[in-house]
């Protein structure tokens, strides 16, 4: 998922830069307007991407044996939105890069691109979609967390392939596209299955939580039942 | 699983009084360098230099700096295989004998000089993170005009990830020792119970800090000491220096343009 540090010839490390800027820049505003109308929100913002930092430090048990770390892009889209996801990840790749040497400086463009722009925009459409035709919230969020881990790895296999396209660019896909496959479709579904478990978690403790940040309406049936059961 | 140990580092090495900005603009050119190199002789020798700035100037532990390198390494490692065999034009140097593969000039090349930038960019992001506390680099985030908020959320970002860090080692910890993650069913159970507590306690956390904030007149700005120095700073001395060094290294990278290994 991370693209190493000195992967990417530097011509594409810009070219992704110049791609991520406008979408980071809208981030950026749409937070310093929420931001302006309500200060609470600018230390939950910061608790929120720290979360995302942790998430994506755990190791994860997946079914193939091996062990990975979950990309927390479905989960912190459905929960805070898209835009402010595409700034959180920015800065939290920045962290990755400088405090466990995953990702670079030069290819944060490209990765923020992959991870926190394509992954969570997707993510957050299925989810919102999903809703809309009256799916439960579980498999909304299963969806979406899957979905939007798969479109990250099928950016990053494109970037990958536009930058070295040997011998042409859809053989150079394939290639990559097959990796990705073994290794990471089994992730995501073991990402989806923790983010279901982690979302019916949250629903059960502090469905008042998913209320405020607009994730689910009020007048909700599951959120009526989780509070009935509640009490 | 969970270490961060890194920054005790940054604020303890040789190399921590030094200017930040000359370390940034030494470090992030010196990356760039390294990475328009067509030829896997600079990164290659990037990568060396920066080790030994590391392990002989700024003194960190040889041990820790390896650490710090096992995941890039053996990701270029890996990089360099999986390009070797499946990236190259002509004919085969090297059969392997089985599927039709095999190992071109060419490919060979290719992987040759993906494998050098890696270790060359990492030796200078390793250089930025082992010398540099983050305290600073956030000043020179606020010096370069990334917006204000940005600066803000990054600093209390980088609080909290160490808060949560060890809510969650805890919680990993007294969990595994009630065999939380014997069973892969269990895992996941554990997980989901461990990453949804998290978020909650974030989000309490996050209240409880503005409420902290505002009774101590908060008004939507954080305001912080820079003391670290400026470019202006940093000397004519080292300043050349630094120059000099960039644009020898320029130049070789311009002549070594055509070698190639194979």
């Amino acid at each position: 998922m991370h693209i190493a540090e000195g992967f990417l010839p530097w011509q594409w490390c810009l070219f992704w830069y110049i791609v991520a800027l406008p979408v980071i820049a809208y981030g950026i505003i749409q937070i310093k307007r929420v931001t302006d109308e309500h200060p609470e929100s600018k230390p939950l913002l910061a608790v929120s991407g720290a979360f995302i930092f942790i998430l994506s430090s755990l190791k994860l048990p997946s079914v193939t044996g091996s062990c990975s770390h979950p990309t927390g892009t479905g989960l912190g889209a459905v929960l805070f939105g898209p835009a402010a996801v595409s700034v959180l990840a920015a800065i939290v790749l920045v962290f990755q890069a400088l405090l466990l040497a995953h990702g670079g400086i030069t290819t944060l463009g490209a990765n923020d691109f992959s991870m926190g722009i394509v992954g969570p925009f997707a993510a957050w459409l299925i989810w919102k979609g999903a809703r809309k035709i009256g799916w439960s919230s579980s498999l909304a969020i299963f969806i979406a967390a899957v979905m939007g881990d798969w479109l990250t790895y099928v950016t990053t296999a494109v970037q990958l392939s536009l930058a070295f396209p040997i011998p042409t660019f859809e053989a150079a896909f394939v290639k990559f596209i097959a990796i990705y496959a073994y290794t990471q479709v089994p992730l995501a579904i073991a990402e989806g299955i923790l983010t279901v478990v982690v979302f019916e978690y949250i629903m059960k403790l502090r469905p008042d939580i998913l209320v405020k940040l607009g994730v689910i309406k009020s007048e909700d049936p599951e959120i009526v039942k989780a509070r009935t059961e509640a009490v | 699983m969970f270490e961060l140990t890194l920054d005790g580092y940054a604020h303890s090495n040789e190399l921590r009084n030094l200017n930040p900005y000359f370390k940034v603009l030494f470090a992030i050119i010196t990356m760039i360098v390294s990475l328009i190199s067509t030829s896997p002789i600079v990164p290659l020798f990037i990568f060396l230099f920066f080790t030994f700035l590391i392990l002989f100037e700024a003194k960190i532990p040889i041990k820790f700096y390896l650490k710090f390198l096992l995941v890039p390494f053996t990701f270029a490692f890996i990089t360099f295989v999986f390009m070797a065999i499946f990236f190259g034009y002509g004919q085969y140097v090297y059969d392997l004998g089985f599927l039709n593969l095999g190992v071109s000039a060419d490919g060979f090349n290719r992987a040759a000089l993906v494998f050098a930038r890696i270790m060359g960019g990492f030796a200078c992001l390793a250089f930025l993170a082992l010398t540099t506390p983050m305290t600073e680099l956030f000043a020179i985030l606020e010096a370069i005009k990334i917006p204000k908020i940005v600066v803000e959320l990054t600093m209390l970002m980088y609080r909290y990830i160490f808060l949560f860090l060890d809510e969650a080692i805890n919680m990993y910890h007294s969990q595994e020792t009630r065999n939380g993650y014997s069973t892969m069913k269990k895992s996941y159970k554990s997980m989901g119970m461990l990453v949804s507590n998290l978020f909650i306690k974030t989000w309490l956390k996050g209240e409880q800090t503005f409420i902290a904030m505002e009774s101590r007149c908060y008004d939507g700005s954080i305001k912080t000491m820079n003391d670290f120095g400026s470019v202006k700073t940093i000397g004519i001395k080292k300043f050349s220096l630094l120059i000099l060094f960039e644009v020898v290294l320029c130049a070789a990278v311009y002549l070594s343009a055509g070698f190639h290994i194979l």
